[in-house]
């Protein structure tokens, strides 16, 4: 197996006005290929940015994370954008581009990446397929509900078949049942497609489908401990 | 991301605001328009004037008239005070000049010509019919009846447009038919009203443009010595004064002769220097009324950026996500510079649209209003467009537009393109 994410003695501070506040003060963690990982822990205790710092769209302010062994604080705004191209990210509040429709939306790393117009379109609708929404393509997020979102936000998180998917919260803004089924999802595609995930939740009937656990708290991670569901 | 797909998501946030857009737009519109009408009015303006000089108006001839100053000799006015004055005499005197090949006089006035219940102004030439016929072999030709050489005293040819003064058929005379001739005379406190009849010999074959000297559409010839004698002058207003040869050293010499022959108290103006002074008045005024216009494409570009900046801010966590997605910081630029040339390109072509329109508009009607003067008044009607001038839209004019509205409007978007650039993406994302 090989080491995806790893960070090392990882701290973030961030200035509040004048008071500093230390939202990670050292995490050490490993991911490997194949993995899936929950993080969780109470609000506040750095979650979300911890999830910035793996996703590349933060730099941390001292300590290292690499992703397949690159460090992401040596590389420049370009860099980190390519880098964000194999990360696959599936936001609490969905963050779909509201005036585009399901498809669009999937389409959308697709041409960022710089594929051409029919590999998107091929590519699209089978991770529509995948998510079970191949009926709801031409259909707006505002035509959607939370369920049907956050799916068509995981199939854009997949569309360019990333190292990892990163989720911040995915079932946070969804009922119980419809957040079953995003698990069943999700684990699906962990144990079928071998997509490593990572995913914060502070719902522990959610944390418990995850090969791992990582409990964060006030910036540091307790432990670390096979919750063995999985293997 | 490449170029297409760069475009089609920059129009997707156009249309997202469609009445914003469609305001922004109207800014570059009213700019772009504004531009475009003046220069294609002014510019078919030079066509107008240049195509008369190259019809009506010899090169080598050359006008005098008395005082200095711009003798323009717009329809027969006279710039010259009434203490210096030409004549006849003058006009032989000038003949004598080396150089000179012809020398003819015009004494024209203002007057109303009457037939059945048909009165309208103009202006009446008085010309030696032989001499004026020389001097505008292609252009002072009959369409009907004859231009004698030998004019009874009652003669007169009517230019092209008298016929039928409000182009809708209706027949004002015709060769043959007597026209009743009036004017004023004596004091403006006490005008006495004179008339004589005239019996119309010839129509001038249609000329074309408007006239700034040589023969016009819009006036009536008669014979100078009936001209003299019924308008009780010696008075010339204008001597038209043809070279052997219309080289610019001929066209010196002349002009320095009659200067110093008449002490330096007379104009005498070449074509080819009327057109110069023409150009330039025109250039000035067309370079004054397209920095008034570029004022309001300014004020359409500070429209733009304002806009923009508040579509950066409403989009914030757009872009935050375009970034999480992968997209670099100068794709995020470009979006928005697109967004932004969208924007003005599409207020070009209307722009250029709606210009070219006004232009026509105030070609047709405007200039009818402006022109009426001395020579189109008919019963209070209008006798068309005396200035008949076509807008003309060139093709720089057009491609100049297009750059213009572009150019200001990404010009305008740099600034909130650059500020969507700089966004840290996990601030945009946490952006409420």
């Amino acid at each position: 197996m090989t080491t995806i994410v790893q960070t090392v003695d990882l701290k973030k501070t961030y200035m509040l006005g004048k008071v500093p506040v230390y939202a990670l003060r050292g995490v050490n963690l490993k991911v490997e290929s194949g993995d899936f990982v929950a993080i969780v822990g109470p609000s506040g205790s750095g979650k979300s940015t911890l999830l910035n710092l793996i996703g590349a769209l933060d730099k941390p302010s001292e300590g290292k994370v690499l992703i397949d062994g690159v460090d992401v604080s040596a590389l420049n705004d370009d860099q980190l954008a390519e880098l964000r191209r194999r990360v696959g990210f599936v936001f609490q509040f969905f963050n779909l581009i509201p005036r585009l429709t399901a498809s669009e939306n999937v389409e959308l790393p697709l041409a960022i990446a710089g594929l051409n117009k029919r590999e998107r379109r091929e590519k699209t609708f089978e991770l529509l397929k995948a998510v079970g929404l191949s009926e709801r393509v031409d259909h707006n997020p505002t035509e959607m509900s939370g369920g049907e979102q956050q799916r068509v936000a995981i199939a854009r998180a997949l569309a360019n078949d990333p190292r990892f998917l990163l989720l911040d919260e995915p079932t946070g803004n969804i009922d119980s049942k419809t957040a079953d089924m995003l698990v069943g999802l999700l684990k699906g595609l962990n144990e079928e497609k071998g997509v490593t995930i990572i995913m914060i939740t502070h719902d522990m009937n959610i944390a418990k489908h995850a090969k791992h656990v990582i409990r964060l708290l006030d910036g540091r991670n307790e432990e670390t401990k096979t919750e063995g569901e999985g293997d | 991301m490449n170029v297409l797909d760069i475009f089609s998501y920059a129009y997707s946030g156009i249309r997202l605001r469609k009445l914003r857009a469609a305001l922004t737009t109207l800014g570059i519109v009213i700019g772009i328009a504004a531009i475009v009408a003046l220069l294609s009015l002014s510019e078919g303006f030079r066509v107008a004037i240049t195509s008369q000089f190259e019809r009506g108006f010899a090169l080598d001839v050359l006008t005098v008239t008395a005082g200095r100053g711009l003798g323009f000799g717009l329809g027969g006015v006279s710039s010259g005070t009434s203490e210096e004055y030409l004549t006849l005499n003058d006009a032989r005197a000038i003949y004598g000049i080396t150089g000179v090949k012809l020398s003819t006089a015009i004494t024209s006035k203002s007057v109303s010509l009457s037939s059945g219940d048909l009165t309208f102004t103009i202006t009446a030439a008085g010309i030696n019919f032989t001499e004026y016929s020389q001097l505008y072999d292609t252009s002072f030709i009959a369409e009907s009846g004859s231009i004698p050489l030998n004019p009874e005293n009652d003669s007169i040819i009517l230019g092209a447009r008298i016929v039928d003064p409000w182009q809708n058929g209706t027949v004002f005379a015709e060769v043959g038919d007597y026209i009743n001739v009036t004017w004023i005379t004596g004091s403006i406190t006490r005008p006495v009203v004179m008339n004589y009849v005239f019996h119309v010999v010839g129509v001038l074959k249609e000329i074309g443009g408007f006239s700034i000297s040589g023969p016009s559409d819009t006036q009536v010839y008669i014979p100078i010595s009936t001209a003299q004698t019924i308008f009780e002058t010696d008075r010339v207003n204008q001597i038209l004064v043809q070279l052997v040869n219309g080289d610019q050293t001929t066209i010196d010499s002349v002009t320095a002769s009659v200067e110093s022959l008449f002490d330096d108290k007379v104009s005498v103006l070449s074509p080819a220097a009327m057109l110069n002074t023409f150009s330039s008045i025109l250039s000035t005024v067309q370079l004054f009324l397209t920095g008034l216009a570029g004022i309001s494409l300014l004020v359409a570009g500070i429209g733009i950026m304002n806009i923009m900046i508040v579509s950066v801010m409403e989009r914030t966590r757009e872009i935050g996500i375009l970034k999480s997605l992968g997209m670099k910081n100068k794709t995020v630029l470009v979006i928005f510079l697109c967004e932004a040339a969208v924007i003005g390109l599409l207020g070009a072509v209307i722009g250029i649209g709606f210009g070219y329109g006004l232009s026509s508009f105030v070609a047709r009607f405007g200039l009818a209003l402006m022109g009426g003067g001395g020579n189109g008044v008919l019963n209070g009607q209008r006798a068309g467009s005396v200035f008949n001038i076509t807008p003309v839209l060139t093709p720089i004019v057009i491609l100049g537009a297009l750059v213009f509205g572009v150019a200001t409007s990404v010009l305008f978007g740099l600034y909130p393109a650059w500020r969507a650039s700089k966004l840290k993406p996990v601030e945009a994302l946490r952006y409420e």
